[in-house]
């Protein structure tokens, strides 16, 4: 008898679906997520884990404009409402999440993205529900190169970042360069990008060394730099393996140009990690926010960061979310009172505006480029102090 | 030769930090024949109590150290009371293991509510000065020179605990036999609580040495844990002795492997060497002889 | 009543229901729904492993990852269909999981665990390292799967291929549970020295409990990559390796369909928590230690205790009644569970606390 179910199920569902296999109604799409009084905007990024920094806290900033834009009365009258969704930094968090934006919750638009392999992972998803999407943190370049329609990114992508840091050596002088890299998806996402670009300039690294995200200790790598003689290295490195490795050299009395990059991006943080007194004075970094949570120029921003989350310290993370939110924001008063889809795209398409805190514009172009960002900022120390270099 | 002699000195002191781990892990082992798979997690939490009353609170340093590890010392009692003693009288291993697992990932969840919104690497002040010092020429920090005196402080005391006091031999003679020793009226549910206690109390204590190179992050735990059980399990798991110099050894092991085959080496070397010694050595080099039959 | 919701009816509605769902549901719950396929599968290998023979071993993220990198790579490198590949990637994981079988038979307990729990970091760093072969830590994307001439796209055809395998391994497991293979496997875990003088071969049977879970993490991971037409290191790490745990604890130790519902179960947990904007460390890890500490068996427990017709011969009796006092006795037995004198499952787990090199 039970066999029979199976067998009888699968015609009726064969049946059934057939009937259903067409997509809904385009028209409906243009405008999910839009009410009268409401724009539902989704999120997505880790909560938890090692990275719940690049997800939690850039929403935090994320939130923090949204929560000013409601205050003074919303965008065309709409109040904008931020869903988010953990991925837990996973491929199959991120597409769960995307699925779950674009079809249960049916939001208008993402804002989000952190981890590089699960953004990445969620593309094709993203292209398929062709919901609009604006990436926030994930830098990984194949998330929007080639240009994908309904996908933009305010962030520093890594390919960008990468070109800048063999530049900036370059125009330093420097001869002899190395890279020390982790070897996670977010320093390979740089590092590919950094070995293309340093052989069309035709350098080749002297050293190519590794160093893992937990390291406690960096003295066979800093040996090795000293060895070779660099005058700069490329740090592909989050701030604790950065903080050793340049600890260790100085220990060795070796202290060549340190080129690091966004994810080093706390100045003051990083010195107390170094640990070592004027430990920094080689040391330069890039930074995608104009400002640190500590100028007075952002404290309207900080404040509401911080009334909104109190337990949380402030941090460059939510200068992040703030600026993409911001160029959200300003995509939807472009877009006008007919909110649709293609409205809101065509505004991203054209995008060109300062931001408070990124440290050059927001330029989008629809045929050709859509990372919008392509100014890093430069920070280095001069006499006991953190500048931005010109 | 200088890059040699770095390599070896650099991996004795760091391999004095496993080494101080290790002690933890062999020490609840020989009493309950545990390993404690939460145990990077109690250096994780000793530094975090240690940096919120000296950081946060603005306490002084010994003070903020002493309560540290008392307060790990408490959190190493009520593993025992929650993951052990329940589970002890179920004489199931795997179930013991399986709790330990979960209680690591529990303690990492509630480290990122409660310190995770403070930054991504928080520092620690050093005991003392953080200028290198030059020690027959090779430059070392001094703050890894106050670890391997720990470490070898630490170990000392270990030794003549368990061969002199009564407590260590009563703590000795319930892992060789928890029966027999319950039989003849030893408290063995006291030896258990004690020694998890002190096992946590030394993680803590490292980690307040430490911090200011390890610097603190709820994620800090396992990579720790992992190079100080290779250590250990070197050491061949029993052995007090056997853990400090197999940290010494994990410690010169990645250094070299780093040096002179490849940086990417130095991850992975401590993973290599525990498949290797278990799989071909499993009572290490300093191990008892005799192993636990079925 | 016991038709309406006996395990035959119950499992015929579960399979139903999962069959229907891409046309009933949104995308969103039908990739939910593939998951829970997936889970089920490795639920259920990690409970052949761990519940049946015993055996703690904590590589079955790292056998899911080889099964969906050996497919996906398949592809990708030698341009094989996925009906090749799949198997192929299944094979690499059969082998690698009876591999780790030679060390358990040296090792047990802790030692078996950690060992096995180094070979899956490692395996790790292999994804992440060797780059001409695995593409890194960046991780690939694998090929489109052509399902022609069947005009169904790549997501519905893995949906019924997973719903077919969770299928068919679920009915593999129940029998071959039930035949001499589980009662040999349950004997080893009882007790080794015991299971000898029975005359099981340890070597055949540890063998064969690893590679049966090698197979079954390979074939979801073979599927993983075909559902997420992306292959990334992160999703095999240390946390999904306390997902599996998690679970096999949940649905029950030693129970076969406690599987399928723990893999079910913990499935939409996951879900849940991102809904509830929970901890997933503090959710799973704490889940795993109440129901070790409090609930052992599972929810496989309160099911057979509501409902007749639930038991199974081989499930892991219960030694969570006894009390306090009875360290080393023999604990009672569970009322319902039939008593079937010769059962090996009737032997309460007597591992030695400590395992060890045996």
């Amino acid at each position: 008898m039970r066999r029979r179910y199976p067998v009888a199920a699968l015609a009726a569902a064969l049946a059934f679906g057939t009937g259903l296999a067409a997509g809904p109604a385009s028209a409906d799409v243009q405008m999910q997520g839009v009410t009268d009084n409401e724009v539902r905007i989704g999120a997505f990024g880790p909560f938890g884990g090692p990275v719940y920094l690049y997800g939690k806290l850039v929403m935090n900033g994320v939130e923090a404009v949204f929560d000013k834009v409601n205050s003074e009365g919303g965008v065309h009258g709409r109040n904008v409402v931020l869903v988010r969704e953990d991925d837990n930094c996973k491929p199959e968090g991120a597409i769960a999440a995307v699925k779950k934006l674009a079809y249960d919750q049916k939001v208008f638009a993402i804002i989000g993205g952190a981890c590089s392999n699960a953004t990445l992972a969620s593309v094709p998803e993203l292209e398929k529900s062709g919901i609009p999407m604006v990436v926030n943190s994930a830098v990984a370049d194949g998330i929007t190169d080639p240009p994908k329609t309904n996908i933009y990114t305010t962030q520093l992508t890594s390919g960008v970042e990468s070109r800048a840091q063999i530049d900036f050596a370059l125009a330093r002088g420097a001869k002899t360069m190395a890279v020390v890299r982790m070897t996670d998806a977010w320093a390979m996402a740089r590092y590919n990008p950094l070995i293309a670009y340093a052989e069309e300039k035709g350098i080749e690294f002297v050293e190519n060394l590794e160093l893992g995200v937990d390291a406690n200790d960096a003295t066979p790598q800093a040996l090795k730099l000293k060895g070779a003689g660099v005058d700069a290295v490329i740090m592909i490195l989050y701030p604790k393996p950065g903080a050793v490795l340049i600890r260790d050299s100085l220990k060795i009395g070796s202290n060549p140009l340190w080129v690091g990059q966004t994810a080093i991006n706390d100045f003051v943080a990083f010195e107390k990690q170094v640990g070592v007194p004027d430990a920094l004075t080689n040391f330069v970094t890039i930074t995608a926010t104009a400002f640190q949570p500590s100028d007075p120029e952002v404290k309207d921003w900080t404040d509401r960061v911080k009334s909104l989350f109190p337990n949380d310290e402030l941090s460059v993370f939510n200068m992040n979310g703030i600026g993409s939110a911001q160029v959200l924001v300003e995509a939807l008063r472009k877009a006008g009172p007919d909110l649709t889809r293609d409205g809101f795209l065509a505004a991203m398409g054209s995008m060109d505006m300062e931001v408070d805190v990124y440290a050059g514009p927001i330029k989008c172009s629809a045929g050709e480029s859509h990372q919008c960002n392509q100014h890093p900022g430069w920070l280095a120390l001069e006499d006991g102090k953190v500048v931005k270099l010109q | 030769m200088e890059y040699l002699s770095y390599l070896v000195a650099t991996g004795i002191s760091t391999g004095a930090l496993y080494a101080l781990v290790a002690l933890g892990i062999v020490v609840i082992y020989k009493a309950t024949q545990v390993v404690n798979f939460a145990h990077g997690e109690m250096f994780m939490l000793g530094g975090f109590f240690a940096y919120t009353f000296h950081v946060m609170l603005d306490w002084p340093y010994l003070p903020s150290f002493a309560l540290a590890v008392a307060l790990a010392f408490g959190v190493g009692i009520a593993v025992d009371r929650v993951a052990f003693r329940p589970l002890m009288q179920r004489q199931t291993l795997v179930s013991v293991l399986l709790v330990m697992i979960g209680l690591s990932f529990v303690l990492k969840g509630v480290a990122r509510w409660l310190w995770g919104g403070k930054g991504d690497y928080l520092t620690f002040p050093p005991l003392i000065s953080p200028e290198p010092l030059s020690f027959a020429g090779i430059m070392v920090m001094s703050q890894q020179l106050v670890v391997l005196g720990a470490a070898c402080a630490v170990m000392v005391a270990f030794a003549l605990f368990f061969k002199l006091t009564r407590a260590g031999r009563f703590m000795q003679a319930t892992a060789d036999n928890p029966k027999a020793a319950k039989l003849v009226g030893l408290r063995t549910d006291r030896v258990y609580m004690y020694t998890f206690g002190v096992g946590s109390a030394v993680a803590a204590a490292a980690a307040v040495l430490m911090a200011p190179l390890t610097l603190l992050y709820p994620d800090i735990g396992f990579m720790l844990f992992i190079k100080a059980f290779a250590a250990a399990v070197l050491g061949g798991l029993t052995s007090i002795p056997g853990a400090v110099v197999g940290g010494f050894l994990i410690g010169i092991i990645e250094q070299l492997a780093a040096g002179y085959l490849h940086t990417a080496m130095q991850e992975v070397a401590a993973f290599i060497v525990i498949m290797i010694v278990m799989i071909f050595i499993p009572t290490g080099l300093f191990g008892l002889g005799r192993m636990r039959k079925v | 009543m016991q038709v309406l919701v006996g395990k035959r009816a119950f499992l015929t509605a579960l399979f139903v229901f999962l069959f229907v769902i891409p046309w009933i549901a949104n995308e969103y719950h039908t990739f939910v729904a593939n998951l829970i396929l997936l889970y089920v599968i490795l639920s259920l290998g990690l409970n052949l492993l761990i519940g049946f023979a015993g055996q703690l071993a904590l590589a079955n993220a790292a056998m899911y990852g080889i099964g969906a990198y050996g497919t996906g790579l398949l592809m990708k490198h030698f341009g094989l269909p996925f009906w090749i590949s799949a198997p192929g990637g299944v094979a690499i994981a059969v082998i690698s999981g009876t591999l780790l079988a030679l060390p358990a038979l040296r090792l047990s307990g802790i030692y078996l665990a950690l060992a096995t729990l180094a070979f899956a970091q490692f395996t790790f760093w292999l994804m992440t390292h060797w780059t001409p072969v695995t593409f890194g830590a960046g991780g690939f994307i694998p090929p489109p799967i052509d399902f022609s001439p069947l005009p169904i796209t790549q997501e519905t055809g893995i949906y019924y291929l997973s719903w077919g395998a969770a299928l068919v391994l679920y009915v593999f497991a129940k029998h071959a549970m039930e035949s001499p293979i589980g009662r040999a496997f349950v004997a080893i875990r009882d007790g080794e020295v015991a299971a000898q003088a029975l005359g099981i071969d340890l070597l055949k049977y540890k063998s064969l409990a690893f590679a049966l879970s090698g197979f079954y993490a390979g074939v979801a991971g073979a599927l993983y990559s075909g559902m997420l037409g992306f292959v990334g290191p992160e999703s095999f790490d240390l946390l999904q390796m306390v997902l599996h745990k998690a679970a096999v604890v949940l649905g029950g130790m030693g129970s076969v369909i406690g599987s399928l519902i723990g893999g079910v179960l913990l499935t939409v947990l996951v879900e849940l928590t991102k809904e509830f904007k929970f901890s997933i460390e503090v959710a799973f890890g704490g889940l795993l230690i109440v129901f070790v500490l409090f609930q052992p068996n599972g929810v496989i427990v309160f099911v057979r205790r509501l409902l007749p017709g639930w038991n199974e011969r081989l499930h892991y009796v219960p030694p969570g009644k006894e009390t306090e006092e009875d360290f080393g006795a023999v604990p009672e037995t569970d009322p319902e569970a039939p008593a079937e004198p010769d059962d090996p499952a009737e032997v309460p787990a007597t591992q030695p606390r400590g395992g060890g090199p045996v």
